[in-house]
């Protein structure tokens, strides 16, 4: 992350014609997807659920192989996991018999032996978490949203500069995914990673990205790429200004035309 | 909040020693009961002896006699040693058949077939190849206790959420780490049920075993002194073994409670306590 604005402009993942089916080709999970993301950038992916959304994560996580196209990650291509992506699941996976700090630890366990500077950059990233208090609480000691703020820590030990989040906070409440947002964009933007991360919902989407790759399913494609011109930090008042509900308005009308087309078809 | 945890536990104190009183009530009425019933003829007492009668059995075969003893250190060798054996075996078995989904499905319709038989029906045959010593009673425990931990064993392994099993991928954990770091302690609860379950049945199997065909143990010393109708020896016997499946249940309950730390609250609160007090001695307070 060092060299870091001598790459500014390049594009850290850079997908064509990328494709996956299941069952033998019966179900095209993504089709025909071509995107490429920027050194730095917060990419949104939003689609209603089942348009391949976490296919689409798992491929660039190297956890799923494609069936077509092409797709690199700092110009290589990728065949497996790779250690400068780490990916957050959509279900909880926070290990119960570990305290939060030895779960945040598990990355360094599993990259050799563990360091007192991993033990401390551990630390320093659930403090940035909010929660150094609770570094010694077991998962079933800590409320949900904790929880996933504890796999957010992990995420980042792993020292990987492209996260890869699938609807991390789907499962939480409104307000507690709103402020975790919040949280997120600051966590992310002081570490400065590249980050895809997936939702379904759209004011989310638009809120946390500098630009949105709407999805529609069956089969599910990247129908859209809309940009988000807003400056940073934001707050969360934005999100009742006349701007931001002109773009919200925008991205329902990517997926609007994309359905009449298919119905058309 | 000590407050409350000193209110918790007086009340906690009362409760105990209410159930400890109601229980031993009872106890002596189901024995008077016995007693009474004996001796007004409702029960046959060369089937069914004196509760006093049995008293004095113990007397007898603990202290006067001291004939119990070997028998009873018999068949608790033979528990134990099944037990180890068998349930290690077990649990061997189903890691390797958890890692490798090849061998799982080779092996699948066997083991179901396997686990419909009633184990104790091949135990006339054990005793045949074995011998009437206690091999052949080891090796019956061994074969009871092996089953319930080779499933759960396999259970809790392939039960492993798939997101899991992503997120070590995607880190890059190599097959060891995987299965120390997260199928293993995944499966533990599971393991630790199956345990209980066959440490249940162990000493149901050293006794089945000793009936079939012995020259010693419990189950032979019950068997003589029916034949013989010393019914409130036999009856020692039985209490004996009531008591020792009391305390190894007990025991059972108790490494659960070790291993599966995190499934019990308080032992979750103390962990807790423990592991941040390890990494204050190793890091300082600082940080
Ligand atoms: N392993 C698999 N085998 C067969 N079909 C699959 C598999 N994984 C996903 N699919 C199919 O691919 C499609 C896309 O699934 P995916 O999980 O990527 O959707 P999603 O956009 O993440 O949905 P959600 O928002 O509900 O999480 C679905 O139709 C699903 O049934
Ligand atoms: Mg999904």
């Amino acid at each position: 992350m060092a060299d870091r604005g001598d790459r500014r402009d390049m594009s850290v993942i850079r997908a064509e014609a990328l494709r996956k089916t299941f069952g033998g080709g019966a179900v095209v999970a993504v089709d025909d997807a071509d995107f490429t993301v920027r050194e730095g950038e917060f990419i949104s992916l939003v689609g209603p659920s089942g348009c391949g959304k976490s296919t689409l994560l798992r491929m660039v996580a190297g956890l799923l192989d494609r069936s077509a196209g092409t797709l690199s990650i700092h110009g290589r291509d990728v065949t497996g996991p790779n250690p400068a992506v780490a990916m957050m699941f959509q279900k909880p996976t926070l290990l119960d018999w570990r305290t939060a700090i030895e779960n945040v630890l598990l990355p360094s366990e599993i990259g050799g032996r563990v360091t007192d500077d991993d033990r401390r950059k551990a630390m320093g990233l659930l403090r940035l978490a909010g929660l150094e208090d609770f570094a010694f609480s077991f998962p079933s000691q800590l409320s949900g949203g904790m929880q996933q703020r504890v796999a957010l820590a992990r995420l980042l030990q792993t020292g990987a500069d492209i996260l890869l989040l699938d609807e991390p906070f789907g499962a939480l409440d409104e307000f507690t995914r709103e402020h975790l947002n919040v949280e997120l964009m600051r966590i992310v933007g002081e570490v400065g990673a590249t980050t895809l991360f997936v939702t379904h919902n759209i004011g989310e989407a638009i809120f946390l990205a500098d630009r949105v790759f709407v999805m529609t399913p069956r089969p599910g494609r990247i129908a859209g790429i809309v940009e988000v011109p807003f400056e940073r930090p934001r707050r969360p008042s934005l999100q009742q200004s006349a701007e931001f509900n002109a773009l919200v308005s925008k991205v329902r009308a990517t997926f609007e035309t994309e359905t009449t087309a298919g119905e058309d078809a | 909040m000590s407050d409350e945890g000193d209110l918790g536990a007086v009340a906690a104190k009362g409760r105990t020693r209410g159930i400890v009183a109601r229980h031993a009530g009872i106890l002596v009425a189901l024995v008077a009961a016995w007693e009474i019933s004996c001796r007004m003829g409702w029960l046959d007492p060369l089937f069914f002896p004196y509760p006093s009668a049995i008293l004095l059995g113990f007397w007898r075969l603990y202290i006067t006699q001291g004939n119990i003893w070997p028998h009873l250190g018999l068949t608790m060798l033979e528990v134990l040693v099944g037990f180890l054996a068998g349930s290690a075996l077990g649990i061997a078995l189903a890691v390797c058949v958890g890692m490798s989904d090849r061998l799982r499905r080779y092996l699948k319709p066997y083991v179901v077939v396997l686990e419909a038989t009633p184990r104790i029906a091949i135990g006339p045959v054990i005793i045949a190849a074995f011998g009437f010593g206690w091999t052949s009673k080891t090796a019956i425990v061994m074969l009871v206790c092996f089953f319930a931990p080779f499933v759960n064993t396999l259970n809790g392994i392939v039960g492993v959420e798939p997101e899991k099993q992503s997120m070590f991928r995607s880190m890059g954990a190599s097959k060891v780490q995987t299965f120390t770091k997260l199928l293993w302690p995944s499966a533990l609860p599971e393991i630790s049920a199956g345990l209980r379950l066959a440490m249940a049945s162990a000493l149901g199997g050293a006794l089945v075993a000793e009936f079939i065909a012995s020259n010693a143990g419990l189950g032979v010393l019950i068997t003589q002194y029916t034949g013989t109708l010393n019914m409130a020896s036999a009856f020692v016997c039985v209490l004996t073994l009531s008591a020792l499946g009391y305390f190894i249940f007990r025991g059972m309950e108790e490494l659960d409670r070790i291993v599966v730390f995190w499934s019990d609250g308080d032992r979750t609160d103390a962990m807790s306590r423990r592991r941040k007090a390890a990494w204050r001695a190793k890091m300082g307070t600082t940080s």
